[in-house]
């Protein structure tokens, strides 16, 4: 078996990430938290997408993730926008935005296509982990915590943390030390399954009445 | 993988391990301090409102002993004494019985009407609207003060507690009224409007300044304050000195 089979997992758990979604749909059609059906999706489209390209025509799929890794982190900007609501916080995911599109249009214009554009992750996930942290407050500073554990908002924002958390160091870490290969991919799955099971327990353990906006 | 290539995944992946863990402590520990501190002040509150709820019901208790006591003194004392007086001056004059007959009547009505306000059964039946009736009938009656009761055909249920503590608001307000406003008029709007509910409670006394409330008869006034915001009602109370006193309260049930 070769490793980047392993990326596949990553796959799979999109898809199942994705089912449960659209499964448990009902209990959080009203809030915001339902773009992220949308998203889910989306997300493992493009995976596939990237797979196809990669597999079956042989040929570099990096613009494809370049391309996501914009459009989602634009996405979470703007989920963040709808669900955080101290006007400070808003216009800080306003001035995020911002710095986000200087950052990923410098790279898209100076750096090369074929190369996956490390600045533009960079820059997004420093900004979508303050942001969590801004929600993390949100929710610290009301009487949410006490049902915490039933919103989906509250797993996401665990779970892109986590993730996050984890995506920076390996991303800045992969400039100084050169692994490849294996270690590389058996971090990025193991990141991502903390990423999606975090979504799926949200999906499975969040209940209606908490999830209205 | 080589054996430098594992050093380095092994670097790289106690690093990112060690930020993980100390993320998810650090934000159990958050969560949870929080929601027990939430937890322990939902549990103070309530048991600080259902000390208060007795107590209202005491203070209404007691104030409901007193308005019998006056009641008893000031109405049907009197009528009993005219009866009296008519009888002794009825030697050889027979009419005066008449009309010391029609006075003891009117004192067993008045009786029969105080015997039913005080039934607790009675009581505890009420709407608000319906006590707050009572209450401006009675002044009324004793001729305290003219007093008047307006209030909105369309209403809606409110908590019992809540209304008891409602009611208690306004009677402190009316005792105020009686005693230190020396004020010949009463007006009360009761309005259910929309899951609001508003009360407008105005007389035409001598008013205060209420920049300059001494503490001690202030007392009132910040007993309703504090028991506003136990139930989360707004009030106001706006007053100048010779331009009486308003209370308005507003009501947002959930």
């Amino acid at each position: 078996m070769k490793v980047e089979n392993l990326l596949f997992i990553t796959t799979l758990l999109e898809l199942v990430a994705a089912i449960l979604a659209t499964v448990h749909f009902k209990k959080y059609e009203n809030s915001t938290e339902r773009y992220f059906l949308y998203f889910l999706w989306y997300t493992f489209f493009v995976e596939i997408g990237g797979a196809v390209i990669a597999y079956v025509f042989e040929v570099k799929n990096f613009w494809l993730y370049n391309a996501f890794t914009i459009t989602s982190f634009l996405f979470y900007f703007y989920w963040y926008s709808t669900i955080l609501e101290k006007k400070i916080f808003k216009r800080a995911v306003l001035i995020f935005t911002l710095l986000f599109l200087c950052v990923s249009s410098i790279s898209l214009f100076y750096q090369s296509w074929l190369e996956y554009h490390t600045y533009t992750l960079i820059a997004g996930a420093v900004f979508v982990l303050i942001l969590t942290l801004f929600h993390f407050y949100q929710l610290l500073n009301s009487n949410e915590v006490l049902i915490v554990k039933y919103k989906l908002s509250f797993w996401i924002s665990t779970a892109l943390l986590l993730f996050y958390m984890g995506i920076i160091p390996l991303f800045t870490l992969l400039e100084y030390i050169n692994i490849q290969g294996l270690s590389y991919i058996l971090i990025l799955v193991g990141l991502n399954m903390i990423l999606y099971g975090c979504y799926i327990i949200g999906f499975i353990w969040t209940k209606k009445k908490y999830n209205r906006f | 993988m080589d054996e430098k290539e594992v050093q380095s995944f092994l670097v790289i992946f106690s690093i990112i391990a060690f930020c993980l863990a100390l993320t998810v402590i650090l934000l159990f520990a958050l969560f949870q301090k929080r929601k027990n501190k939430l937890i322990l002040e939902q549990q103070e509150a309530e048991s600080r409102f259902k000390e208060e709820i007795i107590e209202t019901q005491i203070e209404i208790k007691e104030d409901t002993l007193r308005n019998v006591s006056w009641e008893l003194h000031d109405n049907i004392g009197q009528l009993l004494t005219l009866a009296k007086i008519q009888l002794q001056n009825a030697k050889g004059n027979p009419e005066v019985i008449e009309e010391a007959i029609t006075t003891i009547g009117t004192s067993l009505n008045e009786l029969r009407n105080l015997s039913k306000l005080i039934n607790p059964s009675a009581l505890s039946n009420l709407t608000l609207v319906e006590a707050l009736q009572q209450e401006v009938e009675r002044f009324n009656r004793l001729k305290y003060l003219n007093a008047s009761i307006d209030y909105t055909d369309a209403s809606f249920s409110i908590d019992n507690k809540k209304e008891i503590i409602i009611f208690r608001m306004l009677q402190e307000f009316f005792t105020n009224t009686v005693k230190h406003s020396k004020a010949s008029k009463l007006i009360v709007d009761v309005a259910y409007n929309n899951k609001v509910l508003y009360i407008n409670a105005q007389d035409d006394g001598v008013g205060f300044d209420t920049e300059k409330v001494s503490s001690k008869k202030g007392i009132g006034l910040t007993n309703i304050i504090s028991r506003a915001k136990l139930i989360g009602a707004d009030v106001k109370i706006t007053s100048r000195p010779g331009e009486g006193t308003q209370l308005s309260l507003a009501y947002k049930i959930d």
